[in-house]
């Protein structure tokens, strides 16, 4: 059976596709088929971490919700060299007009649903994860809904505090089987015990991970993928307990 | 041969002993004042900036003795070399001088080679005296700074002309002083990290906003449906290889 993991945070910026993505390599690197959906349709770009080329970009999620092609068709495998498992992207349309038609129009969001599905059949996928817009719209709810695992990733600032409380509490009342924190941008200083410790007690929710703020994290963003480059760092290791935390403890 | 170096005040009524003294100490090097009487000379060497003072004995005004004796009993000339100008006769006076500190005596009429090497041993004296109170005066610098780390007021920089030193002070003052910027500057982060996570959550404002989205027909049946989601087509059926 597919696990499907919610990647959400309240606001933008804060790593929810460098989560993601880093959780996809790790499991694939434990031998598994992992999808991974760019839901983040009005500012996507985790395809730019699995080195996806926007000019390549002619099917995504988008032309399936338009009822062009199915969710199928837009997933393209991006498995990196040397990794055992496998791993599909569907990317979101980075073209403009694209962007602006789904903003305009909107979109059936029950397509999502069937979509991801189907996707998790057809390609026979351990673990789906959904890379969530920010915020919580009716499509987040849903890919929230839909989710045996949520990892909810906040920074160690006030900006982010209530946010994440309100998401807390939404999956909560969703009854998300397994909801987990991650702490991220943590400046290098921060004791990592400490802010997981406080954290942990201000949501009454696990704290899978306090990821530094950390320079070769940030030198990946224009195409890399952190616990590929660097597999023995110790933000490598972090990115692993958080993989545990979302699928269960490795095999 | 190399010649003195510092100011010199001579107190001496004798105008010729005067002017002799101020020519043969201003061949050496020095810097030299003058004062015509012991209530003038008390007064200038009061005013502070000597090395070193001759002081006659028998003078107007005050004597030799007095002004000694007031030397010695301020704090900022106690330690001042003075070497007194005595009659070749006057052994009692030379006593009371010594026992009333002066450091030294120069015998009228005074030969070149005794006053050169008088001079140069209070000025050496007075040097020794100087660099042991900047010394003193860096020790409580240092000692300072270690109770302003304690209070937490420690700032960087305060210990820098200790540091500048080239001995065994000067080490600890750059080691000690770059510890106390180590702990100053984790403590601040500790502050920043504290005022970080201090997770504060306005209840009533979440509660509104998490009602707001819950309160949707759209959510209720999500929330009607989750369970289903997670099952259904697709999920548990045998689609595992
Ligand atoms: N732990 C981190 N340390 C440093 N930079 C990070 C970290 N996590 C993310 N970033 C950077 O922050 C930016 C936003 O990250 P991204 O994953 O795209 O966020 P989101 O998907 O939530 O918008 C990117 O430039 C990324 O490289
Ligand atoms: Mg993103």
């Amino acid at each position: 059976m597919t696990s499907i993991v919610s990647v959400h945070s309240f606001r933008g910026g804060t790593g929810k596709s460098n989560t993601t993505a880093n959780v996809a390599a790790v499991l694939a690197g434990r031998g598994l088929r992992v999808g991974v959906v760019d839901l983040d349709i009005l500012s996507p770009g985790i395809h730019v971490l699995f080195g996806v080329d926007q000019d390549g970009l002619d099917h995504h999620l988008d032309g399936y919700l338009w009822g062009r092609y199915p969710l199928r068709a837009a997933a393209r495998e991006v498995t990196p060299p040397g990794v055992a498992g496998r791993i599909w992207l569907v990317p979101s349309s980075v073209a403009p007009h694209d962007i602006a038609r789904i903003m305009a129009e909107g979109y059936d969001v029950g397509l999502l649903g069937e979509g991801v599905r189907s996707l998790a059949v057809e390609l026979e996928l351990d673990v789906l994860l959904l890379d969530t817009h920010p915020g919580l719209n009716e499509e987040t709810l849903l890919s929230i809904a839909m989710s045996d695992a949520l990892a909810i990733v906040l920074r160690p600032d006030h900006q982010d505090y209530e946010g994440t409380h309100v998401t807390v509490q939404v999956a909560r009342r969703l009854a998300v089987p397994r909801t987990v924190l991650v702490v991220n941008k943590t400046p290098e200083s921060f004791d990592a015990d400490a802010v997981a410790q406080r954290v942990t007690e201000a949501y009454d929710t696990p704290v899978a991970a306090v990821v530094p703020h950390s320079e070769e994290l940030m030198v990946l963003s224009s195409g890399g993928i952190f616990v590929l480059r660097h597999p023995d760092h110790p933000v490598a290791a972090l990115y692993a307990q958080l993989a545990d935390h979302l699928v269960g403890v490795r095999a | 041969m190399s010649g003195l170096r510092g100011r010199v005040l001579v107190v001496d009524d004798d105008p010729v002993n005067r002017l002799l003294l101020r020519r043969a100490l201003e061949q050496e090097g020095l810097d030299v004042e003058v004062a015509g009487d012991g209530g003038r000379g008390w007064e200038r060497v009061a005013g502070g900036g000597f090395d070193l003072v001759l002081l006659d004995i028998v003078m107007p005004v005050l004597d030799g003795y007095e002004v000694l004796a007031r030397m010695r009993g301020h704090e900022a000339t106690a330690t001042l070399p003075v070497i007194v100008i005595s009659g070749s006769d006057d052994r009692d006076g030379v006593v009371r001088c010594i026992e009333l500190g002066a450091d030294d005596f120069l015998p009228k009429p005074f030969d070149p080679a005794v006053l050169r090497a008088r001079l140069r041993s209070g000025l050496a004296r007075k040097r020794l005296a100087d660099l042991e109170r900047e010394y003193r005066e860096q020790v409580g610098h240092v000692v300072a700074a270690a109770a302003d780390v304690e209070r937490g007021e420690f700032r960087s920089g305060s210990l820098d002309t200790v540091a500048g030193r080239d001995d065994a002070l000067g080490l600890l003052a750059r080691v000690f002083g770059r510890m106390a910027h180590e702990v100053a500057q984790r403590e601040q982060r500790l502050r920043a990290q504290v005022g970080a996570l201090r997770i504060e959550i306005d209840e009533a404002r979440t509660a509104r906003t998490v009602a707001a989205i819950t309160g949707t027909d759209y959510f209720a049946d999500l929330q009607r449906r989750a369970a289903d989601l997670r099952s259904g087509p697709g999920r548990q059926n045998g689609d595992q290889q």
